[in-house]
């Protein structure tokens, strides 16, 4: 039983990666903005068509590949912040209805351009494979949780460390006093949302190989990582980090003991359960007046 | 005057099974279209004039389809009698679920009702032994005919049920009108407008938005069953995330909270696939740039791209010196 | 009072949109046009791609040489295809606009039996007759619909045929892990019923767009089966085989009608599937000449090997044909079901013959992979065939 735990573990902690970076640049983009971009989900997917683009058609290196179509992908999301969710400032109704438009615009269109079966992208990291015990697991498995640990790390000391980052912080915490200390708020703001959809495209490109690259693939990781990131606390990295993880541990163990059938609803019964104790997140703050 | 207008129009649609004869594809279409707008009048109360976005609103269309299913073909109950059950099931399930929904604003209010639709989706796929599962529920019937004197007035052709499906969509009309233009309706325009301010001014906002969410919902339940019964077959296929955000889109492209929204959102939905003979995906990247565009340029949605039109054509009596008075 | 003039030009537009969708029609002279529906967009589209190639090849073949003759005139076929998208309204919309607008003789089709349960009424109600391909769920024969006919076996015969099969292995315990849908949930409660080896096993479901496999793969481990049945089309499939391989996992596999094809072989290579069985209803390269003379025909056509959905549909059309020449009509919907109700056609999958319900009793297959990725048939034992004859 305990080997089978422990599978479970680590099959949870490379879903849980996935949510992981899908939540981060949600979160990212939540705090400078105050925005739920729900067409994330569809920049994760368009992300993964890009990649394999590149990968097929240029030059078939994989990382190669993933470089350009997080760049890619930023440029996307660099438009659509100052096309649709620069004019709509304020007005979180209207921004949802347009992000919810736009899932239906992008998903659709890349059914339309790339045709509605999935596509095969083979590289050699999912091919080899490694052992632990009698557990087995595919290079490119293990490599995603690496890879997201990774990518937190370097996130956070950027964050922390460097001006930008610092700016990035500082434009979440509270708008009006960057601006009044001279920080570019509106550079802070399209850089985030380019630096959060580049966040998803490397979720889709990082999956892609793994499990075929599909025009519905970004629906289930989106939906998990706003899950994720209103158990973490919206608004707070480490809130997205943790969350994702718990997220997608919680949902791989419980198929030990749960019907199959139920495993979305049971996670998402849990975050509301969690969410009725404990409303601003396990690490997020109650601020007054924010919604 | 303007009421002149609006039985013109009920005319003109009453009498649909005469002038569409030829073509019962028509009234094929105008059943959809009643079909979608009675979810979407309740949706249009919620997210119009109370200022709720859910985006779980079929989940509990679902309820209500799936509850009369059980009543009408497990119990034998009349239509008449599972509708007043769906909609008291579907109008329950909202008010209790908004409960736990309300306890969030904003963003997380919105992730939280997508994600009971999702749950509520995941029920009817998966309850085997009730709903008969992700196969659908097949064999619900018609209601049954009614008698008028000597005469049996059967639902099955297709003129008949129309006549059925219109009754409805005007009944949730006329709902919609008397919600709205009731002290209960202006409390909660006020509630939308600053729901702290009218808190303060003493309304019971909880009460207000949890009674709004559980009457839009009984209107999904009531289009639920509406739908089933002509479809005849009950399917979950028919209630997932997917269908909730098109209903979105019908009431934001036609005009939220406006009183015509509903049904011009429903019209344009079930007829741009007949105007614009284009493939399914095409037909669908349009609808969600043509929902960008509206939030971007047209937030009044189509019901006040009509409005402004109809001003210039017809200006109101302060302006104009020639006398085009309606 | 404001409020309603306000709504006055809506209104207007409400009428104008409306009336706007009247859509007129025409008829071209001795051609009979047969309604398609099918899933060409959405999460069914690759295997409405299999079905639609059946309706090509066989539509094809029977305009070459001038076309069939009904009743002493030459008729060529063209197929009005409708994209039901897996969506119940969409089907039921398609259907009624085939039988008033388009007014099609018969339809054929249909992927999804939620879709198919909707549409069923709407024929009975149009004395138009429908021909199922490919949906599987039982109950759809079982509403008392005279307009309603299966080409394919439905969950409860291919269930039967593979019960059978399966007990005589006596591999015990068995696990499955299946898609959510109608096809993957039918699959698993009929066959539960038939095995008694599935009591113990593990059941994980799956929902369309997942496609980790992990958890699923750690708990059939954990049971100790000594197979799993996959009960999910080719895409999940080759992925779910694929993890289940290198995890490590040494058991037997089972899988569906999908997982025979040379598409899915495709996608993995032969030493993953070697020794995985699956029920087939159209094993392409049996020594049979029926069987051998589509398979050919279809290669030649489409480039690649022949699929069972594909045979299927092909079929149905041709039954269709068949009902019309012996009904002697391209238009009496109700003459044409007669005729199908006692039509004996020798199809591709075999004797097609429909029963009081409309269902027809196709032969069920049990093929398995060898390990140079060809398949040999294992049964029913008068059928049996070594490796590259199935």
């Amino acid at each position: 039983m305990t080997e089978a735990l422990l599978e479970q573990v680590i099959n949870g902690l490379m879903m849980g990666s996935v949510y992981v970076l899908v939540a981060l640049g949600l979160v990212l983009i939540y705090g400078v903005m105050h925005v739920v971009n729900f067409a994330h989900g569809v920049l994760f997917t368009l992300g993964g068509y890009l990649g394999h683009f590149f990968f097929t058609q240029w030059w078939d290196n994989y990382w190669v590949a993933t470089l350009l179509s997080m760049l890619s992908v930023g440029l996307v999301g660099y438009a659509l912040e100052r096309g649709v969710f620069r004019p709509l400032n304020g007005n979180l109704r209207n921004q949802v209805i347009a992000s919810l438009g736009l899932i239906l615009a992008l998903e659709n269109a890349v059914i339309a351009l790339w045709g509605p079966n999935a596509l095969q992208w083979k590289v050699a990291s999912t091919e080899q494979l490694v052992s632990l015990g009698e557990l087995r697991f595919s290079v490119h498995h293990l490599g995603i949780i690496v890879l997201t640990m990774a990518m937190i790390t370097a996130l956070g000391l950027f964050l922390k460390h460097t001006r930008f980052g610092t700016a990035i912080r500082a434009t979440s915490q509270n708008q009006e006093a960057a601006l009044v200390v001279g920080i570019p708020v509106q550079r802070v703001q399209w850089s985030t949302f380019a630096l959060g959809s580049a966040l998803a495209a490397l979720g889709g490109c990082l999956v892609g190989p793994l499990f075929l690259v599909f025009p519905q693939m970004g629906d289930v990781p989106l939906v998990k990582g706003l899950a994720g990131i209103l158990l973490g606390g919206m608004g707070s990295v480490p809130g997205a980090v943790v969350g994702g993880l718990i997220l997608g541990v919680t949902e791989s163990v419980s198929t030990l003991f749960l019907p199959t059938d139920y495993k979305d609803a049971i996670a998402f019964m849990v975050m509301v359960g969690i969410l009725l104790f404990r409303p601003q997140g396990l690490w997020g703050q109650r601020v007054r007046g924010e919604e | 005057m303007p009421w002149m207008a609006l039985l013109m129009l009920l005319g003109v649609l009453a009498l649909a099974p005469w002038w569409a004869a030829q073509q019962p594809f028509v009234l094929h279409m105008l059943v959809t279209a009643c079909v979608l707008v009675v979810p979407a009048v309740g949706l249009n109360l919620m997210l119009g004039h109370g200022g709720l976005v859910s985006l779980g609103h079929m989940g509990f269309a679902g309820i209500g389809a799936y509850v009369a299913a059980v009543l009408m073909v497990d119990a034998r109950w009349s239509f008449g009698g599972a509708v007043w059950a769906a909609m008291l099931a579907a109008g329950a399930a909202g008010g209790l679920i908004s409960l736990l929904c309300f306890r969030f604003r904003g963003h997380f209010f919105m992730i939280v009702t997508l994600a009971f639709g999702l749950m509520l989706h995941a029920v009817m796929n998966n309850w085997d032994s009730v709903t008969r599962g992700a196969a659908g529920f097949a064999g619900i019937p018609r209601p049954t005919p009614v008698r008028w004197g000597d005469e049996v007035w059967s639902f099955g052709p297709l003129p008949h049920f129309y006549a059925l499906a219109l009754a409805m969509a005007v009944i949730a009309f006329a709902l919609q009108y008397l919600v709205v233009n009731s002290n209960f309706g202006r409390s909660l325009a006020a509630i939308r407008q600053d729901e702290r301010l009218a808190r303060s001014r003493g309304v019971n906002t909880l009460l207000y938005k949890t009674a709004v969410f559980a009457i839009g919902t009984a209107l999904a339940g009531m289009g639920g069953v509406l739908q089933v019964s002509f479809l005849r077959v009950a399917a979950p296929a028919s209630f997932t995330m997917l269908e909730s955000i098109n209903m979105v889109l019908i009431v934001i492209i036609g005009g939220a909270g406006s009183l015509v929204g509903p049904a011009l959102g429903a019209l344009l939905y079930v007829a741009l696939p007949e105007l614009l003979r284009l493939s399914n995906e095409w037909r669908l990247v349009i609808f969600g740039v043509l929902l960008v565009l509206i939030t971007l340029f047209a937030p009044k949605g189509l019901a006040g791209l009509c409005a402004r039109a109809w001003r210039r054509v017809w200006p109101p009596q302060s302006q104009t010196p020639a006398g085009a008075k309606p | 009072m404001k409020h309603a003039m306000k709504s006055l030009p809506s209104l207007l537009a409400a009428a104008l949109l409306a009336l706007g969708a009247l859509a007129p029609v025409a008829h071209a002279q001795n051609k009979v046009q047969i309604g398609i529906v099918t899933a060409l967009t959405g999460p069914m589209a690759a295997p409405g791609v299999f079905q639609m190639n059946g309706f090509k090849l066989a539509a094809e073949e029977l305009n070459a040489g001038g076309g069939f003759a009904v009743a002493g005139r030459k008729y060529s076929i063209e197929l009005k295809v409708y994209d039901t998208r897996a969506n119940p309204s969409e089907g039921a919309t398609a259907m009624q606009r085939l039988a008033t607008v388009d007014k099609v003789p018969v339809v054929l089709g249909e992927l999804s039996s939620g879709v198919a349960a909707a549409i069923a009424p709407i024929a009975q109600d149009y004395a138009l007759p429908f021909i199922l391909t490919v949906p599987t769920g039982p109950n759809l024969t079982e509403q008392n619909n005279p307009y309603l006919f299966r080409v394919n076996a439905n969950n409860h015969q291919l269930n039967v045929a593979l019960a059978d099969f399966l007990t005589k292995q006596g591999w015990s315990p068995i696990s499955f892990i299946a898609w959510n849908n109608d096809a993957g949930r039918g699959g698993v409660s009929g066959i539960k019923e038939l095995l008694p080896a599935a009591k113990d096993g593990y059941v994980g479901y799956f929902n369309l767009g997942e496609v980790d496999f992990s958890s699923h793969i750690a708990n059939v481990r954990n049971s100790k089966s000594q197979a799993v049945m996959l009960f999910m089309d080719e895409e999940p499939g080759s992925l779910a085989i694929k993890q289940i391989r290198d995890a490590g996992l040494k058991l037997n596999l089972v899988g569906t009608l999908a997982m025979g094809s040379d598409r899915f072989l495709k996608r993995l290579d032969a030493q993953k599937l070697d020794g995985m069985l699956q029920y087939n209803a159209f094993p392409p390269n049996a020594d049979v000449p029926r069987i051998k003379k589509f398979s050919q025909t279809y290669k030649a056509k489409f480039g690649e090997e022949a699929h069972g959905f594909s045979a299927q549909s092909y079929d149905g059309l041709m039954v269709a044909v068949a009902a019309m020449q012996a009904a002697g009509t391209v238009s009496d919907g109700k003459a044409i079901r007669d005729a199908l109700a006692k039509l004996n056609h020798a199809g591709v999958i075999g004797n097609i013959k429909f029963d009081a319900k409309g269902q027809a009793s196709p032969q069920v297959y049990v093929t398995q992979w060898c390990a140079n990725g060809s398949r040999r048939i294992l049964y029913p034992d008068n059928a049996k065939a070594g490796c590259g004859a199935g």
